[in-house]
């Protein structure tokens, strides 16, 4: 069975694309008014005119730089350090890997859960920004969690 | 499943580190199956045994509840 696992080397460059996102991220997340707030030009499907028709399939939006920059680099770095493979990759950390992807899958429906239960209306629209990386998350706090564990739990 | 690896690490005067290198697996691949919290595969358990100059049956026996 083919992986999909990535050389050890982008690990590094995984935490260093995902630990500063996550703290810009958590920092947007109170900071709503920014003192600039550049935007770009790029291609865009639906956009901003989702809920009514939009005139061509493919056109050009114009986009805030700084909230989807964040979401892409954390998105890359995520993926980075989830896909990495481990200094010495065996069939014991295969194991982990998948006990941490059922872990990451399920607790991320419960918190789902949850949150459709008892948020409602515009906070709601946070939750779903969330959502889109608390898979990668909670994978990537479970697995290296088993891995410390089981470093030093002898 | 039950194993007598450390016994057989002994009795072959191996460390856990040196019989994970000669099977290409980390320290704790070994230190995880001695302790019963994981179960190799097949291939694995085959290479174990070759070190020891075993059998698989001498090495690994199945628990009751297997």
């Amino acid at each position: 069975m083919k992986s999909l696992l990535i050389p050890h080397a982008y690990k590094k460059i995984g935490w260093i694309l995902l630990v500063p996102s996550i703290v810009a991220g958590l920092f947007f997340m109170f900071v709503t008014e920014l003192p600039f707030s550049p935007k770009i030009w790029t291609f865009g499907y639906f956009g901003q005119e989702f809920l009514s028709q939009p005139k061509s399939p493919i056109r050009l939006d114009k986009i805030e730089l700084i909230p989807n920059l964040i979401s892409v680099l954390l998105l890359i770095g995520g993926l980075l350090v989830m896909f990495s493979k481990e200094k010495k990759e065996d069939e014991y950390i295969n194991q982990i890997r998948l006990n941490s992807l059922q872990n990451s899958v399920f607790f991320n429906y419960i918190l789902l859960f949850f949150c459709i239960v008892f948020i409602h209306g515009i906070p709601f629209f946070h939750v779903m920004i969330y959502n889109l990386f608390t898979i990668i998350l909670i994978y990537i706090l479970r697995f290296h969690f088993l891995i410390y564990k089981n470093a030093t739990n002898e | 499943m039950n194993n007598k690896i450390k016994v057989e690490r002994a009795v072959n005067n191996l460390t856990q580190e040196q019989l994970a290198e000669k099977v290409s697996v980390t320290r704790q691949t070994i230190n995880a199956i001695e302790l019963k919290k994981f179960v190799p595969s097949t291939v694995l358990a085959m290479k174990i045994c070759k070190v020891f100059n075993k059998t698989i049956e001498d090495v690994f026996s199945l628990e009751e509840n297997d």
